[in-house]
């Protein structure tokens, strides 16, 4: 189907592979999300193999045992081993003998013990260039709870559908940098990682091994709860968008990223699906990206006219203005001229 | 929560808990599955710090989690019976000689026989009654095998000490 306003230039063939990186964007947040959800269940086979005692065990361990054996038979012949090679969660992990860990933990830690500790400062410097170079890029691509927020909002489109009214507030943005200074403040004050207990992402992770290895969710679980209802009735992604302490220290890393998507004025047609798909409110449609933008590729794959792309540049454009194929510059331009459209468009080409 | 243990070769109270990120890591590689992680029941300062009640399992010195631990909050330490004897400190069995039934004259000897620093940390007299020495790590093994209830031998944290 061919998106009002751009009658004249409609998509043709294959689109671009910009456009396909949404998908990608899914595929490496349901892997991640799945990765959390069999580590600790790995961890638990791990520990069943480590007793040698199959005969010991009862019969729902046995099947758990036998499964897990079934499953993990073509990978390795040493579970007990080599699943030691990937362990822990987006917070801090282990993948394959590297350590990472998240920014937002190693200036947490940085606070709470007043001194800088080398190797764990380390294990945060990938994913810290990372930021630098590509934005918020964890909180697209790889955060768990981006994850199931992105699910939540969805739902809520479906909420929507069905005829139930969810408010949308917008709130200040800013405040989550206020909740990034309290988090720091008080890890500072206590001499204890804080931040912690209020980062989505580091409660799902350790949530999930309480549920699936140590006998059940903890308070955590309740806490996230809290924030998909607060997505859900009160404001759009509003954890991420507003509270955030990671998504705060991203955002602050990620203001001069070089990696950024830009609007080409000559081929929008103003259609506003961007600004409608954006989970962070931003503004595409008028060159409003920021350093909130992290670089998730939605308002890319849902261009009608392919007019968003990325680019090598450390600073967003001026706004541009109407969209070249969109009625608003075209009657300016006409208006103008007197001469309908084709002025406007020599003009950008 | 009134006395928990922290994993083996964990730095003393304060300094290990600036250096904790809760990352789950320990409980995660723990093989024996003895670390538990604390909710918001002993303050937000402890929340999601990982610990070991022995009595509902105890530490078998594997020293993993210290291998895994990102921040050194458990320090990496060998699995050597001199390394171990030189750097845990998890805490110090005591025996309380009313409830021991080898004090009582019934020779049991449980305690004995689990600690994994046997002669070096625990020794017995006649009666096989125990007696703890200095080099005791504090790993709970004898409070999780004893035979009592309520408990004849005890750890006593070192940040509780």
């Amino acid at each position: 189907m061919v998106a009002p306003g751009s009658e004249d230039r409609p998509r043709q063939g294959r689109r671009p592979f910009r456009a396909q990186l949404n998908k990608l964007r899914w595929l490496v947040l349901s892997l991640v999300f799945l990765m959390l959800l069999a580590l600790p269940f790995l961890a638990v086979y791990q520990s069943y193999v480590a007793a040698h005692a199959y005969d010991l065990m009862s019969p729902s361990e046995q099947h758990f045992y036998d499964f897990m054996a079934w499953l993990t038979g073509p990978i390795t012949d040493n579970p007990e081993q080599d699943f030691n090679l990937v362990k822990g969660t987006t917070w801090s992990g282990t993948l394959f003998g590297l350590r990472l860990s998240d920014p937002l933990a190693v200036l947490s830690q940085i606070a709470a013990e007043h001194r800088v500790f080398t190797a764990f400062l380390l294990t945060g410097l990938i994913p810290l260039v990372a930021t630098l170079l590509l934005g918020r890029i964890y909180c697209g691509w790889i955060c768990p709870a981006t994850f199931l927020y992105e699910l939540n909002d969805n739902f809520a489109v479906v909420l929507r559908r069905l005829g139930i009214r969810l408010p949308h507030r917008r709130l200040d943005t800013r405040f989550k940098y206020l909740v990034l200074l309290v988090g720091l403040v008080l890890s500072a004050a206590t001499g204890a990682v804080v931040t912690a207990a209020i980062y989505p992402p580091a409660i799902i992770g350790r949530e999930i091994y309480y549920a699936v290895a140590a006998g059940g969710f903890g308070s955590g679980a309740a806490f996230f709860l809290v924030t998909l209802l607060f997505d859900l009735l009160v404001a759009r992604r509003g954890f991420c968008r507003y509270l955030c302490p990671g998504g705060a220290l991203y955002s602050l890393l990620g203001r001069y990223r070089l990696v950024r998507i830009q609007r080409v004025v000559g081929d929008c047609n103003d259609c506003a699906k961007c600004n409608a798909v954006c989970e962070f409110g931003l503004d595409p449609m008028r060159d409003g990206f920021g350093q909130e933008c992290n670089n998730c590729s939605a308002c890319i794959a849902v261009c009608p006219t392919d007019a968003l792309v990325f680019r090598l540049t450390p600073r967003d454009q001026a706004p541009q203005g109407p969209g070249h194929l969109g009625r608003e510059y075209k009657r300016s331009q006409a208006l103008q001229s007197g001469e309908a459209g084709e002025g406007g468009r020599t003009e950008a080409a | 929560m009134v006395r928990w243990l922290r994993p083996p070769g964990s730095l003393a109270e304060d300094g290990f808990l600036s250096r904790c990120i809760r990352c789950g890591q320990c409980g995660e590689a723990c093989p024996n599955r003895c670390i538990q992680f604390f909710g918001v029941g002993n303050g937000l300062v402890h929340f999601g710090t990982p610990y070991i009640r022995p009595r509902d399992k105890a530490c078998i010195l594997c020293m993993r989690c210290g291998e895994i631990c990102p921040t050194q909050a458990i320090q990496p330490i060998p699995r050597k019976a001199k390394a171990i004897l030189a750097k845990v400190r998890m805490g110090k069995a005591v025996v309380d000689k009313h409830l021991c039934l080898s004090y009582r004259g019934e020779t049991c000897g449980v305690c004995y026989r689990a600690c994994p620093l046997q002669d070096v940390a625990l020794k017995v007299q006649r009666l096989e009654q125990p007696v703890v020495t200095e080099a005791c790590v504090g790993c709970g093994l004898c409070e999780r095998a004893c035979i009592q209830m309520p408990q004849a031998i005890r750890i006593i944290p070192h940040h509780a000490a």
